[in-house]
């Protein structure tokens, strides 16, 4: 689902080079649920953001769900970021003037899709995560556990082909990022998704069937 | 337009800074619109003038008179047609006589209701004026009564007068007024206008026979100025100033001009009007438009997670930026309507106010209102002014990278 061959980033600021990624490989295989860790600076997140497609390889390729992001444009970027990735931030990032509903339903805007239509798989998407009866709440009427759950239902009501989660369990506390790790663990294991998740926790890190240890720009293990 | 929500709903973020540049916006199109309806209404006036008219009058000021014996050495001017003199009479409503005095008050005058009014030779007045019909038998009857007059429609609907009735008139000009007492009018006529043949013609006016100004002053009166027709508009120049040749070595020199020319004096008295008018609102204008770029640059800069966030859900560049310029678009219309609606509430206010209307009645602007051509281009301002302060902070939601805005949280 997702290989990553000979990735290299590196970023200029001036005269200076910052190489991030040194040649880096990875695969994932579909279903998989694979934990980066590492310390900080050590290339996770920018690994994550190569595989989102949110951000491109100095060189190297990197392919997902059979598309390499390296050789795309803005816009292409965009549609394979809508159609196959679904992205689960550590600070959840809901927009705050929309209910869970409608923070669910924004991806499906960008879909053909009725409105009726776009409601009811918000509506889905809401219930596969456990908050039905939260859909017209705020997030400010939200803990940080059901934010990072509506996050989630809004990751997967496209039905992505890879989830990638940046820490989503970084902001929470010990038993809100159980929860959250048991649904990506369900996720995972019955709706099939395939899942790329940067952590420094552990814990966390022992729920992924595969964990890869960043330094330097390069996997150790 | 399944976006429009959601553009609503990030209006209604900071309801009091939307809810002010929404105000601004709307001050904005409201003076626009009112100034443009203004000069609309001036020039509407101006251009109803006849270019077969001339108006002569003193050089020197139109406060100065002309001598009555002008009148048969204008008329042999080559190309003249006909001439009538007039003045302008001044007269208002005596609030005495109409009992509208308050008890002991000194006021003796009703200027609440004031109209103009002109003392003219009716005959040769009315001839070169088509514009002004009145029926046959009240025409005659209007020349065989000395103390009768003619009214505008405008004046008939408004004070109710018809044929017959009676009304008395004083005038604030000192050598118009007589020692006993206000001028005394009996209705004989009431012209209307064809709106088609001759649109900008106002019926808010009043005239009568010079002569009974003449002999109840006591002979003493000169002429205000000279009406003049021609028979060939092409002519104006050529005529104008032959007329003001045959007078140019005498104590009373004079100024020739069309009419329309003589009119639109009047309105440069107050300076170039149209130059001050437009500078105020394009001044207006470019200070709204500073003040909705900064508020969507605000905006945006605030929202950049958000921004990260519609880009990483799949949102393209192109539509992260139309939505910003959506949303300031959707300020400039919401800005522009009440701006529309506030300038058509403060016409209909101006045009409906006993003193304010009188005095834009006395001006040629009773038909003040608010045209379609002007609210489109209000409107449309409005549309410009939201999309060019949009689209500076939108090509910034354009252009920002969605690594760097989320590094930033």
């Amino acid at each position: 689902m997702v290989d990553c061959r000979n990735v290299t980033k590196v970023y200029r600021k001036d005269a200076e080079e910052l190489v991030v990624l040194n040649g880096l490989r990875l695969q994932v295989q579909e279903a998989d649920f694979v934990a980066l860790m590492g310390p900080s600076g050590s290339g996770k997140s920018t690994l994550l953001n190569l595989i989102a497609g949110i951000d491109k390889p100095t060189s190297g390729e990197v392919v997902v769900a059979g598309t390499n992001v390296a050789n795309l444009g803005e816009t292409e970027l965009a549609q394979f970021r809508s159609h196959n990735v679904g992205f689960i931030f550590q600070f959840y990032n809901l927009i705050p003037v929309l209910n869970a509903a409608e923070n669910v339903e924004l991806p499906l805007l960008l879909t053909h899709l009725s409105k009726a239509e776009r409601r009811e798989r918000a509506l889905t998407a809401l219930k596969v995560v456990g908050l039905s009866d939260r859909a017209s709440h705020y997030p400010r009427q939200l803990s940080g556990g059901q934010e990072q759950r509506v996050a989630i239902a809004r990751a997967i009501v496209t039905d992505p082909k890879v989830l990638v989660a940046d820490e989503p369990t970084g902001d929470l506390d010990a038993r809100s990022a159980t929860e959250i790790l048991e649904l990506m663990e369900t996720l995972n294991r019955e709706f099939q998704k395939t899942i790329v998740m940067v952590t420094h926790d552990p814990r966390a890190a022992e729920r992924a069937h595969t964990q890869h240890h960043l330094e330097k720009g390069v996997l150790r293990d | 337009m399944k976006f429009l929500p959601y553009l609503l709903k990030h209006l209604r973020r900071n309801w009091f800074r939307t809810t002010l540049t929404v105000l601004a916006m709307a001050l904005c199109i409201f003076l626009f619109c009112t100034l443009q309806s203004v000069l609309a209404q001036i020039q509407s006036v101006l251009d109803s003038r006849s270019a077969k008219r001339l108006v002569t009058r003193n050089s020197v000021s139109i406060v100065f008179d002309l001598p009555m014996a002008y009148e048969g050495r204008i008329q042999s001017v080559s190309g003249v047609e006909r001439v009538a003199m007039s003045n302008w009479f001044g007269g208002s409503l005596p609030a005495k006589k109409e009992g509208k005095a308050e008890e002991g008050s000194s006021s003796t005058t009703d200027w609440s209701n004031f109209f103009p009014n002109l003392a003219v030779e009716l005959e040769p007045f009315l001839a070169m004026y088509p514009e002004y019909q009145i029926p046959p038998d009240q025409y005659r009857g209007l020349l065989a009564d000395q103390r009768g007059c003619a009214i505008g429609r405008k004046l008939s609907d408004k004070f109710g007068w018809k044929p017959g009735d009676t009304f008395y008139l004083e005038s604030f000009i000192p050598v118009h007024r007589k020692p006993d007492g206000p001028f005394e009018f009996v209705v004989r006529a009431v012209f209307d206008t064809d709106p088609v043949r001759f649109p900008g013609t106002d019926t808010n006016l009043m005239l009568f026979d010079r002569k009974y100004l003449y002999e109840a002053t006591g002979r003493k009166l000169q002429a205000g100025v000279y009406y003049v027709e021609i028979k060939d508009p092409e002519r104006a120049g050529e005529v104008s100033t032959a007329i003001d040749r045959l007078f140019e070595n005498s104590d009373h020199q004079t100024h020739t001009e069309t009419e329309k020319a003589f009119a639109a004096s009047f309105v440069a008295m107050a300076g170039n009007l149209s130059l001050l008018l437009n500078g105020i609102g394009i001044a207006v204008t470019f200070t709204i438009l500073l003040v909705v770029a900064n508020t969507m640059s605000i905006a945006v800069r605030e929202r950049r997670t958000e921004i990260a966030v519609l880009k990483t859900l799949g949102f393209t560049s192109r539509q992260v930026m139309g939505l910003v310029v959506a949303e300031s678009v959707l300020i400039g219309v919401i800005g522009g309507a009440l701006g529309v609606l506030g300038s058509q509430g403060i016409m209909w206010v101006l045009t409906h106010a006993p003193g304010v209307r009188s005095l834009l009645a006395a001006a040629g602007l009773s038909e003040l209102n608010l045209r379609p051509l002007v609210v489109g281009l209000g409107l449309a301002n409005a549309v410009f002014l939201g999309f060019a302060a949009g689209v500076v902070p939108a090509l910034g939601a354009y252009r920002a990278r969605i690594t760097d805005m989320l590094r930033t949280v």
